[in-house]
């Protein structure tokens, strides 16, 4: 038996995994996910049976992986396919018309047009279409045929797509269930005309590949269209409902008006409420305790011939002169710090960088994350329906995990509220303004609803579960580095510390709640005690005007006491009610006059 | 006390003038009724029964309160209707007669119970208003325990038409007298003199020890509780103790629910029934046995408390507190009795009545003869 670590041709791979006798594919991946993007690689490796005893040693390409591992990305089940297709193009639409600075117009077409070529399957139409910036010719097969090949690939920012794999694996899709890869339009305002396309995944190769292209005349200044057909099921409502996804969409991104034409309903337009682009921060450099020795030595990589010192300085956050001085008072040989990155050795590496992780450093800057902000989650957060009330609330910028977060929260009760008195609040889930609809269970952000007590908020809860009514509850994760559970990011790994964050952000939008479901409560028992004093006082004094045998008289003196004494109470009622109103009132002053200020700030 | 008849509609009378007049000088009015919890339970062995404190529950008029007010005075106006025909109920058939009443008046749907559980709070609300029994305002609950075998006892009922009944026991064979649950009516006398009353926990003993001769051997009233003595079973033995000056034996397992809550309640009353004690406890009653002696002494199988019978667990932690805040265990006439109750709770283990059958597996006879024995050398507490 031979191992396949004596044979393995890639000296970086970390991992071995155990050797077998039958043939399989190994999959060695040197970081995890998304964690640190820097080092994001794969190495795929099949081991094939030889005429002889010993096997050959092949590697696949990305998308050969992809395309056998669909399940992985969102494309495990027919009605997740068509989600999941949907949601790609529209982040990459959203996340391109940021990035140019323009307003985001997004229509969306989701229609059925025949049977499917797989079980109990429909052939779907997806068509997405954006005023965007336009893509450059030569890019567009990189970006609909080409795993892994991203923009925003390792940049650290708030944006929606990160790694580059949704849209090549929503191609892939549709090449597998409908021989026919994304029929993409697009035009930048430097050219004349559109370029028309088909693009298809080289999946040997990881490459687009670009067929029927041609220019054609588009009404249009720039934008990109972007079409597939796919085999799937299409699921408007619950859940994991397409309806569901598009108005989380719409919560997160006040400044997106969305077009849609689905199936069984009405053409829909979701006019912007704010005018504002968010700009996404820049990203910062890493922080060290971040990091581990790999991906610090990698990092060094980036920067050519320069001094470990001047490296460290200009590599990471929160490493200065001081921290310079600290680790040489920790041990660290002055003449270390002055060597060349390049000629350093691991042995170096791993000493500068145990220094570091021992250092007490300040913590990351939390200046990388980007809020939408209490104003405009208001404005948005009245889209979702017939809204009886609501609260917002934005946490400043947080360390969690070593990681800046930005939690944000929006609860909204709706109208109709007595058919839904018993079952759970609705929760919308975002992380980088993108929904997540699956597996819930899982997501820090459903742990944190959970684990706060709603009852003192005025809200129905049993225990250790949701509360109950007929609430939204939309919490939103912003952070360029997103710890999700799996490659098609559905879940949030609940860490205690980001549970946490996400729990007080909650208690605050909770308490903002109480002032309405207070005033509310308020209303109701002043009406209350009203139905009580009309209903129950004649029959009190009938009562005991029969057992005493009174006349008429003394009933009817009875009767206005009766209701002058219990009109006392109503009083009392009327005046907590006012009350709460004035303190209710007043709060709400004091938001508008907060976000008059953040206005003229901006 | 027991209310008369009469007392009743007067009281209730007075009451509610009091409140009308409240109400037309725009006063509001409060009731107040006695509370009854062992907070306000008093213990006195002179008295020989738990008697309330000074501690009120006052109810005062206002929007909250005016429903259940409404709905006490609408209850109290069906029981005098019913008191004035001398019409008895249970507290189920007045839920449906207060149905009923509504059904036919629209004009009190605001009244309406949503379950007996409603209407059986207002009728104790107005007990507790009225300091009266339950069984003053009509309203009777089924007679239960209190089965009673005598060669010796003549009973005299007056019933509601002024007839006297005479029910001499010893004429009804093998078959029980039961006692009402207003047993203030009867009359008792006796053929010859009587030695002692044995109340049996359990009446199935009773009625094996009846079967076995216990009367015709004994010049003895033999009587089963069947549990936690009702109503009827508390005022039947007051009965017999003030008007036949017998002594009293009480037998049952020994086990803190039986010494805690079963003999406590036959000899003293109840904190919740603070205000019909006097009526309602035997306080000469003795317990005779299971005791933690005996079981040495006739060597009887008693077993471990099961730590998972969350009914037994409960029991102890009860007797705990018993110990801690009861005043009938706190007096030192019942030393003997909270002696009881610190072995139970440091040995956890319990014998049922029943045990004495283990002495002589053969004679049927053998537990009287302990009993009796047992009456004989006072061993008892």
């Amino acid at each position: 038996m031979s191992g396949v670590g004596d044979a393995h041709p890639c000296a970086r791979c970390a991992y071995v995994l155990p050797w077998t006798h039958t043939p399989l594919t190994l999959i060695i991946i040197i970081d995890a996910i998304a964690l640190f993007p820097l080092s994001l690689m794969f190495f795929f490796v099949s081991i094939q049976p030889m005429a002889s005893k010993t096997e050959k040693i092949t590697t696949s390409s990305t998308a050969e992986y992809f395309s056998k591992n669909l399940q992985q990305v969102g494309f495990s089940s027919q009605v997740k396919a068509v989600l999941t297709t949907l949601k790609e193009a529209v982040d990459n639409a959203l996340d391109a018309c940021e990035e140019g600075g323009i307003l985001p117009e997004v229509t969306v077409w989701v229609e059925k047009v025949g049977p499917g070529s797989l079980k109990n399957s429909d052939q779907i139409r997806v068509k997405v279409e954006d005023n965007g910036p336009g893509i450059e010719a030569d890019d567009v097969p990189k970006v609909f045929g080409e795993y892994l090949a991203s923009s925003k690939f390792g940049r650290g920012r708030c944006s929606r797509g990160q790694q580059g794999i949704g849209i090549s694996a929503a191609t892939t899709w549709a090449q597998l269930t409908c021989a026919v890869g994304a029929r993409v339009i697009t035009k930048t305002s430097k050219m004349r005309k559109a370029l028309s396309t088909l693009v298809e995944v080289d999946i040997k190769n990881n490459k687009g590949v670009l067929r029927e292209k041609e220019t054609i005349d588009w009404d249009r200044e720039h934008g990109t269209s972007v079409e597939f057909l796919i085999d799937g099921r299409i699921q408007l409502n619950g859940e994991a409902g397409l309806l569901n996804y598009l108005n989380g969409t719409t919560l997160v991104n006040p400044h997106l008006t969305l077009k849609y034409h689905l199936p069984d309903t009405e053409p829909l337009t979701v006019e912007r409420v704010s005018m504002v682009v968010p700009e996404i921060p820049p990203a910062t450099e890493p922080h060290p305790h971040t990091l581990k020795l790999g991906e610090f030595i990698a990092h060094s990589h980036l920067f050519g011939r320069i001094t470990v010192n001047a490296w460290l300085k200009k590599g990471f956050s929160r490493v200065h002169e001081g921290v310079i001085k600290e680790l040489v008072q920790a041990g660290i040989k002055k003449s270390l710090l002055e060597k060349s990155v390049d000629s350093t050795s691991e042995a170096d590496f791993k000493q500068v960088f145990t220094g570091l992780q021992n250092l007490q450093l300040m913590a990351p800057s939390t200046k990388s994350v980007l809020s939408i902000g209490e104003d405009a989650l208001a404005k948005s957060i009245k889209r979702l329906g017939d809204i009886d009330f609501f609260s917002v609330m934005t946490r400043k910028p947080a360390i969690c995990d070593f990681k800046p977060v930005q939690v944000e929260v929006a609860i909204a009760r709706l109208k109709e509220k007595s058919s839904e008195a018993e079952t759970p609040v609705q929760v919308l889930r975002f992380a980088n303004r993108v929904p997540l609809q699956f597996d819930k269970a899982a997501c820090a952000i459903f742990h944190s609803i959970q684990s706060v007590n709603w009852r003192t908020y005025g809200l129905v809860q049993p225990k250790d579960s949701l509360p109950q009514g007929p609430y939204i509850i939309a919490v939103s994760v912003v952070s360029p580095f997103i710890k999700f559970k799996n490659a098609s990011k559905e879940t949030v790994d609940a860490s205690d510390e980001l549970v946490e964050e996400i729990r007080r952000a909650l208690i605050q939008a909770g308490q903002r709640l109480s002032k309405h479901i207070r005033k509310e409560d308020k209303a109701n028992e002043l009406e209350e005690k009203i139905r009580h004093i009309e209903q129950f006082c004649p029959i009190l004094v009938e009562g005991l005007c029969r057992i005493t045998k009174a006349p008429e008289i003394r009933k009817k003196r009875a009767e206005e006491g009766l209701i002058k004494l219990l009109g006392r109470d109503a009083r009392t009622t009327e005046k907590e009610l006012e009350e709460a109103h004035a303190i209710l009132e007043e709060h709400q002053e004091k938001n508008l006059e907060k976000q008059k200020n953040e206005a003229e700030v901006i | 006390m027991a209310r008369t008849d009469h007392e009743i509609p007067k009281m209730s009378k007075e009451l509610c003038s009091r409140l009308l007049a409240d109400l037309e000088k725009a006063k509001r009015p409060v009731l107040y009724a006695t509370k009854c919890s062992l907070d306000n339970s008093r213990y006195d062995a002179k008295v020989g029964y738990l008697t309330p404190g000074p501690k009120k529950v006052a109810t005062e008029l206002n929007v909250s309160s005016v429903k259940k007010m409404s709905r006490a005075i609408f209850m109290l106006e069906i029981l005098l209707m019913k008191l004035e025909t001398a019409a008895v109920h249970t507290k189920r058939e007045l839920y449906y007669i207060s149905k009923g009443e509504i059904k036919h008046n629209p004009h009190l749907k605001p009244l309406d119970f949503a379950d007996q559980d409603e209407s059986d709070e207002i009728i104790d609300f107005i007990c507790e208003l009225l300091e009266c029994y339950r069984e003053d305002l009509n309203c009777y609950a089924n007679d239960r325990g209190g089965q009673t075998y005598a060669q010796q006892l003549i009973v005299t009922e007056t019933l509601p038409d002024g007839d006297k009944a005479v029910i001499d026991l010893s004429k009804l064979g093998t078959t029980p007298f039961q006692p009402k649950n207003r047993p203030q009516n009867l009359k008792l006398s006796s053929k010859k003199k009587i030695d002692f009353c044995l109340i049996v926990e359990s009446e199935g003993t009773a009625n094996t020890l009846a079967a076995n001769g216990f009367t015709k051997r004994n010049n003895a009233i033999l009587m089963g509780a069947q549990g936690v003595p009702s109503n009827g079973v508390r005022g039947w033995c007051k009965l017999i103790q003030d008007q036949l000056k017998v002594p009293l034996y009480f037998f049952g397992d020994l086990d803190a629910y039986t010494v805690q809550n079963i003999f406590r309640t036959l000899k003293a009353g109840s904190a919740a029934s603070l205000i019909r004690n006097s009526d309602f406890s035997a306080p000469d009653v003795k317990f005779l046995g299971v005791l933690p002696e005996d079981i040495k002494k006739y060597d009887l199988n008693d077993y471990p408390v099961k730590e998972n019978d969350a009914q037994e667990v409960r029991s102890l932690k009860k007797a705990q507190d018993a110990l801690k805040n009861d005043p009938f265990f706190h007096d030192k006439r019942n030393k003997g009795l909270s002696q009881i109750l610190k072995w139970l709770l440091a040995n956890k283990r319990r014998c049922e009545q029943q045990a004495y059958f283990t002495v002589a597996p053969r004679d049927p006879t053998m537990p009287e003869k302990i009993i009796v024995d047992k009456i004989k050398r006072g061993e008892y507490y």
